[in-house]
């Protein structure tokens, strides 16, 4: 059977989409891919669709849903038409993000020291110490280079007004970038001569970038560090990931029963014997790090391990504690932030954010329950949420028995009208709601991936764009400036 | 008043450790009415690490490694400490307890930022209205803060039971409390449960207590405790004042502490993490011996 997809018949529905302006007319960096979906034969975009999901089987890109019963592994859900960035747009987006960073690290430095923003009276104090995220053990500590967080994933969105927020910064242990990687990979082969000729700036060199990241982490005497990645094994699900990394990156994958604390050294059981290592990057919550300083009952971490952190005798990207500046309802102060510790104005804007703990807010939030979303301010993943429109009544009676026995533990935003991209459903386009994850690497410099990941929730109208939630991705272009930025080429295989 | 303080710590295992990372927290703090004069810590058999640092509250750690196999760990620490006898008004001029709560969340005293810290919620002590209640029959309104904990310590002291087979180190705070039993660890809490859900900063504190023989017999040696109980933030003027729930008290120169923190968790005198050992057997003999 052989099918045509066009765009002719693709409906805006009052959405902003990323492909198409208000008018419906293609925008500039998406006309030729346009233009090129129009003109294919009959049947060959299915094709192409069905060559990408069959190597994505084969190349077993998977992840994993907890609690799922048809099995954990799932094949990554991947749709062919890419999301696509304007230069001038990523200029815009790239700044904001690199001064959301440097904020947010001068923030975790003072909350484990001075609490001099506390003292200050600009995050209340209470809101920091009832933080679940808070952790007494890496009070006084002082991470290389003064850097806590390394590695960060933000999440960002555009809203019906046109601007872009950021949703979430997520600064534990962000997952995501393999995808990435592979998608661009699949898309290079399923449109060649179109993603050559749109100037799509690489994101290919992400691990070389990361390597160099930790490389740069590494107790000053080391001068040929070593390096590995410590995962918590196979039921985790961004393992995937974890393996993938560090295959590229040429590291060690590592389990916390392969490390031990040796003469106040961090060493790998190696056939020839202990080996030191200079920098872990740990893929494993702060609770599971070490026993002695976090949980005790973890099975998956090194004791011993903040001690050597503590003498910066090994490295850990990222640093302990950065929860903390990832918690739902510090977020809302991320403004405050800015102008507190760099004097200038956020270049990208919060989403508005109601803190339950705020007894004005957590009244208007009780109020409008049916039209806000609710976000428990400890969850990722999409668990732990409540999207008022699409509630019962039931549902919201739950969540403001939640809210009024522990309003710490909640944040509300308005419900946002997310932009769509062109996404194929069945034999013809329809635009579903998108996020876009853009990865910052901070090292001896913060460097931001161009790009990121653009994850789709497939299901027709929902808004929540999570993989453990039914969401898929697509592959983001970022269109290179005309003439001084470098460009990925596709060749041919 | 100086005292000679040996506290040892034994741990005798029915299999061999291989690997053994701990910390311990022995060291008594210099404070306004205490000073350290000398103190050792010996760990037995000898560590491959040793490391010392303060931690946040500003407690004395030290942090050690043990990477040879043993059957037994042995901590001796020994330390030759000055307290001086606590000065305080006479408790009825002290300030109306509401004046502290309220220098403390408006940022008006001058101590506010430390002693805030220990207003919050803390992991084994959250703050809930059934302590607020049982707190406010001592906290009447513009009652003297000294005063009024006091009271609130003598109170506890009356209508909680000391067993030592009702509660462990991991018992809730808010179950100590509904059974009403428990030991210095859990009466501490509660009381900590009671001021901090009124809006008052107060910190648990470890250390060692003096305890007198009855009179004709002589001291037991290695019969003290290691003990707990709390300070209370009466403001910058008088600052934190010391009360023992367990023996009904204001503290003056029988308790010497060693550590302060939020709770029990902040300050656990020995822990840490070993590997192999099958069955163990704990041992704690603590000397709390008057220098004259």
């Amino acid at each position: 059977m052989s099918q045509t997809h066009t765009f002719q018949n693709y409906e805006l529905e009052s959405f902003c989409d990323e492909l198409f302006d208000a008018d419906g007319r293609p925008r500039p960096g998406a006309s030729l891919l346009i233009e090129t979906i129009n003109s294919l034969p009959p049947g060959e975009l299915t094709r192409r669709k069905s060559a990408i999901d069959r190597a994505l089987l084969r190349m077993g890109i998977t992840f994993a849903v907890y609690g799922s019963e048809e099995g954990t592994e799932k094949i990554w859900p991947f749709d062919i038409v890419p999301r696509i960035v304007e230069a001038y747009e990523w200029s815009h987006i790239e700044a904001g993000l690199k001064q959301r960073i440097r904020a947010l690290n001068l923030f975790i430095n003072d909350v484990y020291h001075e609490q001099e923003i506390l003292g200050d009276g600009v995050v209340p104090r209470d809101l920091l110490e009832d933080a679940k995220s808070i952790r007494e053990p890496c009070r006084g500590l002082n991470p290389p280079r003064g850097v806590w967080c390394h590695i960060t994933g933000t999440d960002l969105v555009r809203h019906s007004d046109g601007a872009i927020y950021v949703l979430e910064d997520n600064m534990r242990c962000p997952s995501g970038v393999s995808y990435v990687l592979q998608n661009r990979l699949l898309m290079k082969r399923s449109f060649p001569q179109v993603f050559s000729a749109s100037r799509v700036r690489p994101v290919i060199d992400y691990p070389t970038r990361l390597y160099e990241t930790l490389r740069c982490l590494a107790p000053g005497h080391v001068s040929e560090p070593t390096i590995v990645l410590l995962t918590p094994g196979i039921y985790n699900s961004a393992y995937y990931e974890h393996s993938f990394l560090a295959q590229q990156m040429g590291i060690q994958l590592v389990e916390g029963r392969d490390l031990a604390v040796k003469d106040g050294f961090v060493c790998m059981r190696t056939t020839g014997g202990f080996e030191r290592v200079d920098v872990i990057y740990r893929r494993i919550d702060d609770d599971f790090l070490d026993p002695e300083a976090f949980r005790a009952d973890s099975m998956l971490g090194v004791p011993g391990l903040m001690d050597a952190y503590r003498n910066g005798r090994v490295a850990l990207a990222n640093a302990p504690g950065t929860g903390v500046a990832d918690d739902k309802a510090i977020y809302a102060y991320v403004p405050e932030m800015i102008h507190y510790y760099l004097d200038e104005e956020p270049i990208l804007p919060n989403v508005p954010t109601y803190v339950c703990a705020r007894e004005e807010d957590r009244k208007y939030v009780l109020a409008h329950l049916d039209e806000l979303v609710v976000k428990a301010v400890n969850e990722a993943g999409g668990y732990g949420m409540l999207v008022g429109p699409h509630s019962t009544a039931d549902e919201q009676r739950e969540f403001a028995q939640r809210i009024e026995a522990r309003p710490r533990n909640y944040i509300a935003q308005p419900t946002l009208a997310l932009s769509r991209v062109p996404t194929v459903v069945d034999d013809h386009f329809e635009g579903r709601h998108v996020d876009l994850r853009p990865y910052i690497l901070y090292g001896e410099d913060i460097w931001v991936l161009p790009g990121g990941l653009t994850r789709v929730a497939l299901k027709k109208g929902s808004l929540v764009v999570n993989s453990s939630q039914g969401g898929g991705s697509k592959d983001t272009w970022v269109v290179a400036r005309t003439d001084d930025e470098a460009a990925e080429v596709a060749t041919p295989l | 008043m100086q005292y000679k303080i040996t506290h040892t710590t034994t741990y005798q295992y029915a299999d061999p450790v291989s690997v053994c990372h701990s910390r311990v927290m022995m060291t008594p703090r210099n404070d306004s009415r205490t000073r350290c004069e000398s103190h050792r810590i010996k760990i037995q058999p000898t560590p491959q690490v040793v490391e010392r640092r303060e931690d946040y509250f500003g407690n004395l750690v030290h942090c050690f490694s043990i990477e040879e196999s043993h059957r037994q760990l042995k901590v001796t620490a020994t330390s030759r400490v000055t307290v001086e006898a606590l000065q305080l008004p006479p408790l009825p001029e002290t300030p109306p307890w509401e004046t502290i709560r309220d220098a403390v969340a408006n940022a008006a005293d001058a101590d506010w930022f430390p002693a805030s810290l220990t207003t919050f919620d803390s992991p084994r002590v959250l703050r809930d209205a059934t302590f607020a209640e049982y707190a406010a029959e001592s906290f009447s309104p513009a009652r003297p803060i000294v005063e009024a904990a006091a009271e609130l310590t003598e109170r506890i002291n009356h209508d909680f039971t000391y067993d030592t087979t009702a509660t462990t180190v991991a018992t809730p705070t808010d179950e100590a409390f509904q059974m009403r039993k428990g030991v210095c660890q859990d009466f501490a809490h509660v009381q900590i449960a009671c001021l901090r859900s009124l809006g008052l900063p107060a910190r648990y504190v470890s250390g060692y207590l003096r305890t007198i023989p009855p009179p004709g017999e002589p001291r037991k040696i290695g019969a003290d405790e290691s003990h707990a109980w709390l300070s209370i933030f009466c403001g910058s003027e008088i600052g934190w004042v010391d009360v023992d729930p367990t023996n009904n008290c204001i503290c003056t120169t029988d308790h010497v502490p060693s550590a302060w923190g939020r709770d029990y968790g902040d300050v656990t005198p020995l822990k840490g993490v070993f590997l192999g050992g099958g069955q163990h057997e704990l041992t704690v003999s603590v000397d709390v011996e008057p220098l004259e």
